[in-house]
């Protein structure tokens, strides 16, 4: 606990230096503004501000990013509000309340709830995250590749198969990201494989042109097909920012039981931030003084849900850092940020870069009080970047993808698979193929094929060496559950419907 | 029940997808890994994986049709009728960015691909729009390429861009 606290002293340490204090700003300012934008999520605020940092060194990067994971969710929350277009699935609750709270002209307590709420439980989870950190880096000590190899199987197998309406969709998604995840140069044997003879295609596929192609090329085709012509109501920004006193008192309990749900769920593999954030208003709903409300703007519902889904992205750390595994979009984006400066995020970073992840640690609680002094009195600005026209918008948003993709080699083939997942994310939305699995698969996928034959070759070539070790024929048991288990009590359920 | 084509060309897609990838895997050493794992078995797994999955995709297409899917008809879901012209403009913009931008420029191609896509969202004005794109362009190649020392192509515009110090 000592070494804990010696380790997170560390932390404030490098965060609070001038120049990391002013990317962390920097990223909370870019993070809000990109993240305001309709139709872009946080996913796709990291990845197209990803090609930023490729110059930057590590720790400021890092802590940048930090900034723009945390200033997008806030951006986002502002849009779901005031225009009732969830920028992502956890935000669909929010959206219930939040704009039936903006219609009744009380968007500011709306937002303010949301931003408060998002503060209390970002800075909960955050020192939740302080603790547990150590905890999973002692035990992850243990693992060895068996034991990562099942854990990588079992996060795939959530995040694929758990929500969502179709298990087969999410897995086809999911061996999408395997596959593109294999086009490349093998690492254990120098093989070409899947690459065609293609040099950009020899460096493998990268997650940002993944990603924003799926994101921001197949959002923007989707939208001028299906949406463009709809006519979008975005509503006024009215009722002071700062909540009554009646606010506050039907807020706090929301704030505190939200990040009870958040945590937990977004720092195991369990498949993202929608689970804590329905179970938030669902509890709230019924704790509720006037349950009547819900449905007309009652604030217990905003605030609940937001930081629910605040707590689980900085859950979403946990496993990131501690284990290198990604259980969420975002999370893999982060992912290949690390990688691109040769980080592997995992017990041995813990080690041997402690003032690294420490100060990265340090600067999400830095980043959370930034957020909250700085946007909350600024939320005047940012509710105007809401009326930028849509087709300028999207111009927008085309150009700065198309800068990331460009910048990795210069070369127009980058940019043709960047249209070509744009295709890809058109189609996924319009038949309804989750899109996160295979951005998952896409970074898991190289990880897990090397654990899996670094397994193989201690063990000299023994599979058992997956089911006798107890961790990872744990995890192998889990995942069989995870994937059996409900349609088993599907059948039964429909067996004893049918039972005289 | 009516089948709905786009399901059925949708799991043979993924169905053909796995063969292709089988294929490409055959063909793929197996030596040069450790105890019998070549570079051939993750790709075989995926292959095989896809395949099991588009022959599943293609069953349920066939018998009542995906679960739980978003109505096809475009009112059901909120939205409105398949607009290909918006569709197209995006296409065409990018893809004559494509072609632009490493002899025009990432500033002049940037421009051009602004003034698409605002047309594909029925935005008119196509000159304005070309002329929004354009100073966007140049500030966000400015600030990229003197601040953060992205690597991005001036083209056409570099006798200018130069003497301005870029």
């Amino acid at each position: 606990m000592i070494e804990t606290l010696g380790a997170l002293g560390t932390g404030f340490a490098v965060a609070l230096q001038p120049l990391n204090l002013l990317w962390g700003l920097v990223g909370v300012t870019l993070g809000t503004f990109v993240g305001v934008l309709p139709g872009v999520g946080p996913a796709l605020t990291v990845a197209m501000l990803l090609p930023l940092t490729v110059k930057l060194e590590p720790t400021g990067a890092l802590i940048m990013f930090a900034g723009i994971y945390y200033g997008a969710m806030f951006g986002g929350s502002t849009t779901t509000i005031l225009l009732n277009t969830p920028g992502e699935s956890a935000s669909i609750a929010t959206a219930l309340e939040g704009n039936k709270m903006a219609k009744n002209g009380r968007a500011g307590p709306a937002l303010a709830t949301s931003a408060i709420g998002s503060f209390v439980a970002g800075s909960i989870a955050t020192v939740l995250l302080t603790l547990l950190a150590p905890v999973v880096v002692e035990a992850a000590l243990k693992f060895g590749p068996a034991e990562y190899f099942a854990l990588m199987v079992f996060a795939f197998t959530t995040v694929s198969a758990v929500l969502g309406a179709s298990t087969v969709r999410g897995l086809t998604s999911l061996f999408l990201g395997l596959l593109l995840g294999l086009a490349g140069i093998d690492g254990q044997t120098g093989q070409a494989r899947f690459a065609f003879g293609v040099p950009e295609l020899l460096d493998g596929v990268d997650v940002v042109v993944l990603a924003v192609g799926l994101f921001a090329v197949g959002e923007a085709l989707y939208n001028g097909a299906y949406q463009s012509r709809l006519k979008e109501t975005v509503e006024k920004m009215s009722g002071s920012i700062w909540m009554s006193k009646d606010d506050w008192k039907r807020s706090w309990k929301p704030w505190l039981r939200g990040t009870a749900f958040g945590f937990p769920f977004g720092s195991i593999p369990a498949g993202g931030a929608e689970i804590p954030t329905f179970l938030s208003y669902a509890t709230e709903k019924k704790l509720a003084k006037n349950p009547e409300q819900f449905g007309n703007g009652a604030i217990e519902g905003v605030a609940g849900p937001e930081a629910a889904n605040n707590a689980s992205a900085t859950g979403t750390l946990v496993p990131l850092l501690t284990l290198g595994i990604p259980t969420s979009a975002t999370a893999a984006i982060l992912l290949g940020a690390f990688q691109n400066y040769g980080l592997q995020p995992g017990p041995l970073l813990f080690q041997s870069q402690t003032e690294l992840v420490w100060g990265l640690i340090a600067s999400l609680y830095i980043g959370n009080v930034i957020l909250l002094v700085l946007n909350l009195p600024l939320i005047g600005i940012w509710v105007k970047v809401l009326s930028i026209p849509r087709p300028q918008l999207y111009a927008g948003i085309l150009v700065f993808a198309t800068l990331g993709a460009y910048s990795l080699h210069q070369s127009w083939v980058d940019l043709l698979t960047l249209y070509l997942f744009g295709l890809l994310g058109f189609a996924m939305r319009r038949w309804d193929f989750p899109v996160g699995p295979a951005v998952i698969g896409l970074i898991l996928g190289p990880l897990a094929e090397t654990q899996f034959r670094r397994a193989l070759s201690i063990s000299q070539g023994d599979p058992s060496v997956f089911y006798t070790h107890p961790i990872s024929a744990c995890m192998f048991a889990l995942t069989a559950a995870v994937l059996v288990v409900p349609w088993a009590l599907r059948l039964w359920r429909r067996r004893g419907a049918g039972a005289p | 029940m009516r089948r709905s084509r786009a399901e059925i060309a949708l799991s043979s897609g993924v169905l053909a997808l796995g063969a292709a990838s089988a294929v490409i895997t055959v063909q793929l050493p197996s030596e040069g890994g450790y105890a019998g794992i070549g570079p051939n078995f993750f790709p075989a797994i995926t292959a095989g994986g896809l395949l099991v999955l588009g022959a599943w995709l293609l069953v349920e297409a066939l018998a009542r049709g995906w679960k739980d899917r978003s109505p096809d008809a475009p009112e059901l879901r909120g939205e409105h009728a398949f607009h290909a012209g918006a569709f197209g403009w995006i296409s065409a913009g990018l893809f004559v960015h494509m072609l632009m931008i490493g002899s025009a420029g990432f500033v002049l191609a940037g421009a051009v691909l602004f003034a698409c896509v605002a047309r594909a969202f029925d935005s008119r004005r196509f000159v304005r729009d070309a002329c929004i794109g354009l100073v966007l362009a140049l500030l966000v190649f400015y600030f990229f390429v003197k601040f953060l020392n992205v690597n991005l192509p001036a083209g056409w515009l570099s006798p200018i861009l130069g003497a301005a110090g870029i």
